[in-house]
């Protein structure tokens, strides 16, 4: 193929603004009908795929319940019924989360879920989970009773022996609060959101081929990834 | 406020070996590994539906 030395390359037209460069590059990254898809792959037809929403479903009441918490306090979620059965909401659904969230992390580690250059989803599912952990945790020193007194007495000789106690008090009601409602609530949900960008951009990780299924599709050119089924 | 279950006492605890947990923390594993092979062995309802899209 031989090309004129007199007509330029054809190429994209350079963005006008940053603004015109951020929306290119976001629809070329990520399209819409792979943002928001209509159909999935057949594999995805199985419980153990459903795991992924059921933990985003539970981090969406912990994040509710926990405004509702924050806005009327503890003389509140101590002291009233209704306010005994937010915190009881807040509490159940972050056990829910994090129960939902290890199925979803076992069945995703026996998929080998970072096959396929999704390594990057791998990557934050991993760290949600470790940042959901400290997130927990503090909430457990939130709760102003005795057992968040004792919780933080005992806990902070685990973090003083670490050398972290001086900048990390957990006898610290303030601080621990501030960690437990804005900062780790907030790093948890940027994560998440970056890492269902990152299974959208990339699709539902395919199951391992059967050794027949496998000849099979090399025979007829086709495997399971090329069926579709409506979701 | 009432509890289901009796609360006022310490927690069970189960020690084998170097291995020491709660009842009430086995019996959640345990229910997560329950949970995940279900999720793996029961049927979803939408393989009737396939060849109909």
């Amino acid at each position: 193929m031989s090309v004129s030395q007199h007509e330029p390359p054809v190429s994209a037209p350079e963005p006008a603004s940053w603004s015109a460069w951020v929306r290119d590059r976001a629809v070329r990254t990520l399209p819409p009908e792979k943002l928001l898809p209509d159909k999935q792959p057949t594999y995805v037809a199985s419980w153990i795929y459903v795991f992924g929403v059921l933990s985003l479903s539970a981090l969406a009441v912990i994040i509710l319940s926990g405004t509702i918490l924050a806005l009327k306090g503890p003389g509140w979620w101590h002291f009233t019924g209704i306010g005994h059965f937010f915190n009881s909401v807040h509490l159940w659904s972050v056990e829910l989360f994090f129960f939902v969230m290890v199925v979803h992390l076992w069945g995703k580690y026996f998929m080998a879920a970072w096959r396929g250059g999704r390594k990057g989803v791998w990557i934050t599912g991993s760290i949600t989970f470790l940042v959901a952990i400290p997130c927990a945790l503090t909430g457990y020193v939130s709760q102003q009773n005795f057992d968040a007194q004792w919780i933080s007495t005992q806990a902070k000789d685990a973090m003083n022996a670490a050398g972290i106690g001086s900048f990390f008090n957990l006898l610290n009601f303030g601080q621990m609060y501030s960690y437990h409602i804005l900062l780790l609530p907030a790093a948890v949900v940027a994560i998440v959101i970056g890492h269902i960008l990152l299974v959208r951009r990339h699709g539902v990780v395919p199951p391992f081929k059967l050794a027949a299924t496998a000849s099979r599709a090399g025979r007829d050119g086709a495997g399971p990834d090329a069926r579709e089924a409506s979701s | 406020m009432a509890a289901i279950f009796n609360l006022n006492h310490h927690a069970p605890y189960v020690h084998w070996h170097f291995l020491q947990m709660s009842v009430s923390n086995i019996v959640v594993i345990v229910l997560m590994v329950i949970v995940f092979w279900a999720a793996i062995l029961i049927k979803f309802p939408t393989h009737g539906m396939r060849g109909k899209s």
